[in-house]
């Protein structure tokens, strides 16, 4: 019995099964590009999507979009993950800090991230900086909510072994507190790294002069360029697939010691 | 006793940011082009109110993502459910959901747009897009982590099928089923709103928009404060939901 | 009383610091709206260099206590001092080993020992040296950069003896070291605590809810009783160290102590669990 389904499954190969999907559909897909007529505007044909990916690369438009796409996405984390580990860590070692801060970082928490833009786009136009802050934003949330749960949840059996041996406030932070909040503080961070990527994108949508990927599929879209549209989010779906493998096998690694008893 | 320390600061810091805004309003440090002070906010709240524009804008986005989210939600279950149940779709359509699980559901507004145009078509979808991914996800999660040994148990007292539905996968899936709903419900909201501020025709996207364009700062605050109030409501409202047609776990 | 001083034991290394005295100890934990009496007149007086065992059932406040004499809780009536010094907050003076090791998992054991001196007035040489030290004497060389989850229970509890011992203090006090351990390994710890002590001579306060254990490492054996917390005897033990766990007397006490512990007619429950040694 065992044998046997190990065998069919050597010679019929499970997981190209998976591919009828997509290739039905790119079938269908070029079936409707090569009829034309009414919809010869919106569907273009595989070549063309290939030719589109060929000339955007060579003419480096595309190596420039992506660049700038990841720069910003890359320098919110920093700057909003930064300031949010910062923030965080004041709200998890003071509690007057965590009781004044919290109800107005849940209340601002509430509005739809790129509800902000309107109002931020008033402030500081519709530039790079304006995207910056949102996208920086993106990552403030999940960090400070991280870090400061990390810290509240550091046990006071820990805390106790740095009393016995008289370790100060600072000692008692970078040596216990801190690495004990890590794992929690990194999950915090690989979320913001999605929550960027994600509000990157929105904003370059949004806001669509200035380079980036949004902004080139935006205008793409003005001027009913399908193709270039699709090799758009050919790049912004193969980024979000490296930064959730990269998040699943840095948290395997971050996280081994949770696992491990202190 | 002594006074509550923990609802002083909770209560005065919001309260000192609000007085601290009208200061700086009150004293002109900006124009208001740049700031404008809270009683002109809720000036502006009462302006859009009596004219009418927000509810008008406001029933529109909510019937959308009424519309939107409950198509995708119910295709994101019934999808997630027959991909976990069955070996074969899971092995013909798993590759392609993952795939495409990993796009930003933003990153499609420009293929919609050309393919769908910026009627209410498209709104739906869009929105039905972004909910139908967690839902689609948590059944299928759920569903796949009921251990086998329910199974067994249930197939050691011959139960029939349908017992083994309600008694085991439904409240075996249901609890993380809710939570991957409410975290749609979360994310349609965001999308809505991007996606109204993008094709800005209606809803309350669109006012925003406008207001931005007109700079009209009050009415802008006045909409980032409903979209806020309104994502938290549809949060707490289904919070709600969940804790009651959960009840049965506690008790 | 016909305590014989463990001064007279032979071979014993004898300091004269380390005594600790407990006098009219109270303590009560308010717990919602209710008072809970854990401790009740709880006097005791130790010895330099001496090694003193506590028994008691589960929830006598054996635990408590020693978090009294450690410093952790300042929430108490009566006294406790060390050398006529009343003890204020947690001291260098006073280690602590706790039941589980508590080790940090994200250092090495050696930054784990090192810790302990972080806040020591000695140079770098003399901790490192202080730390390889103790590694050695708790028989754990070698495994200098080991993580705790590398080490097995024994060595983990082990580190935690060094850690506490690496300050020399003048006083351990030990909550069921060995507690979580299991009965092979326990019974070598129990001869490396013993052969530690008496190479260092500092005062050794250890609570266990194993009587043997009490009896086959302590000067003197305090038995404990619950609601509130308080000593009902006290038991000497006259032999030398290091001793032979075969000893006829050891089995004598041994079964005087259960008796005692068996004969307690307000809590009867207290030895099903004592002896099932659930104390957590
Ligand atoms: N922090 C605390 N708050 C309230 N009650 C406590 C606390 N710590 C211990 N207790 C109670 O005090 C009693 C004694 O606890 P403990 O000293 O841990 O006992 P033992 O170590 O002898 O088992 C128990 O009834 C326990 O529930
Ligand atoms: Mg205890």
């Amino acid at each position: 019995m065992t044998l046997k389904t190990l065998n069919l499954n050597a010679f019929k190969p499970v997981w190209l099964l998976g591919l009828i999907p997509p290739v039905l559909f790119l079938l269908w897909w070029d079936h409707e590009a090569a009829k034309g007529g009414a919809n010869a505007l919106a569907f273009v044909s595989l070549a063309q999507v290939g030719q589109a990916l060929i000339d955007m690369f060579s003419s480096g438009e595309l190596a420039l979009s992506y660049g700038s796409s990841l720069g910003r996405a890359l320098s919110g984390l920093l700057i909003g993950g930064g300031i949010g580990t910062l923030v965080g860590i004041a709200m998890g070692l003071s509690k007057p800090v965590e009781w004044a801060a919290s109800p107005i970082y849940n209340s601002f928490r509430q509005v739809p991230i790129l509800g902000w833009l309107p109002l931020i786009g008033l402030w500081f136009g519709s530039g790079d900086l304006s995207k910056l802050i949102i996208v920086a934003l993106s990552a403030f949330y999940p960090t400070v909510l991280y870090t400061f749960e990390g810290l509240k949840q550091v046990e006071a059996r820990l805390l106790d072994v740095g009393r016995v041996y008289r370790l100060n406030g600072w000692q008692t932070f970078w040596r216990i507190q801190w690495p004990a909040a890590l794992p929690s503080i990194f999950t915090g961070l690989f979320q913001a790294l999605a929550f960027t990527w994600i509000s990157t994108i929105g904003v370059e949508l949004l806001f669509s002069s200035g380079a980036g990927l949004g902004a080139m599929m935006q205008q793409a879209q003005l001027q009913a360029r399908l193709d270039i549209v699709l090799v758009c989010i050919l790049f912004v779906g193969l980024t979000g697939f490296a930064i959730n493998f990269l998040i699943k096998r840095l948290s395997q690694h971050v996280l081994s010691w949770r696992s491990v008893r202190a | 006793m002594k006074p509550d320390l923990k609802l002083i600061l909770s209560v005065s810091s919001p309260l000192l940011l609000l007085i601290v805004w009208q200061a700086v309003t009150a004293f002109k440090l900006f124009p208001p082009e740049v700031l404008v002070s809270p009683t002109a906010v809720v000036a502006a709240f009462g302006e859009v109110i009596a004219t009418g524009e927000l509810q008008r804008h406001l029933s529109e986005s909510l019937t959308r993502l009424a519309g939107g989210f409950t198509t995708g939600a119910s295709l994101g279950l019934l999808f997630g459910l027959a991909l976990a149940l069955s070996k074969t779709v899971e092995q013909v359509f798993g590759p392609t959901f993952q795939a495409l699980r990993q796009i930003p559901v933003l990153a499609f507004i420009p293929m919609l747009i050309l393919l769908l145009g910026i009627d209410e078509v498209f709104k739906i979808v869009i929105i039905a897009k972004a909910a139908f991914f967690p839902v689609a996800l948590a059944a299928y999660d759920s569903v796949k982590g009921v251990p086998k040994s329910y199974f067994e148990v249930s197939s050691l007292y011959r139960a029939p099928w349908w017992v083994l539905i309600s008694k085991i996968l439904i409240p075996a899936t249901i609890p993380n089923i809710l939570a991957g709903v409410r975290l749609s419900l979360t994310r349609s909201w965001l999308v809505l709103v991007a996606a109204e501020l993008i094709v800005a025709d209606s809803g309350l996207g669109q006012m925003m928009e406008m207001g931005r364009q007109m700079f009209r700062l009050d009415i802008v605050m006045v909409g980032v404060i409903v979209a806020g109030v309104i994502g938290f409501g549809l949060d707490r409202l289904f919070q709600l939901l969940q804790a009651h047609a959960l009840r049965w776990k506690t008790a | 009383m016909d305590y014989v001083p463990h001064s007279q034991i032979p071979g014993h290394k004898v300091k004269q610091t380390g005594a600790v005295s407990l006098k009219g100890i109270k303590k009560q934990f308010n717990f919602k709206d209710r008072e809970l009496k854990v401790l009740s007149e709880f006097s005791l007086d130790v010895q330099p260099g001496e090694f003193v065992s506590i028994v008691g059932p589960s929830g006598c406040g054996k635990s408590t206590l020693l978090r009294l004499i450690a410093g952790l809780d300042d929430t108490y009536d009566g006294t406790i001092t060390l050398d006529g010094q009343r003890v204020a907050g947690t001291s260098l003076e006073r280690g602590l080993v706790f039941q589980d090791h508590r080790l940090f998992p994200w250092m090495t054991l050696e930054d784990n020992i090192a810790l302990a001196l972080t806040n020591r007035q000695i140079s770098k040489d003399a901790k490192a040296k202080l730390v390889a030290d103790h590694i050695a004497l708790v028989g754990l060389k070698g495994f200098e950069k080991a993580f705790p989850h590398q080490l097995s229970g024994g060595m983990a509890q082990r580190a935690a003896i060094a850690r506490s011992l690496v300050n020399e203090p003048k006083v351990l006090l030990l909550d069921e070291p060995f507690g979580a351990l299991d009965a092979l390994t326990r019974v070598h710890l129990q001869g490396e605590l013993q052969r530690i002590w008496l190479a260092q001579g500092s005062t050794m306060i250890m609570i266990t809810h194993d009587v043997e254990e009490a009896l086959y490492l302590g000067d003197r054996v305090v038995v404990m009783q619950a609601n509130p917390g308080r000593i009902t005897h006290t038991v000497d033990v006259n032999l030398p160290h290091p001793r032979d766990r075969a000893s006829p007397v050891l089995h004598r006490l041994k079964d005087e102590i259960l008796a005692e512990l068996t004969n307690v007619p307000e809590a009867p429950n207290s030895v099903v669990r004592l002896i099932k040694g659930d104390d957590q």
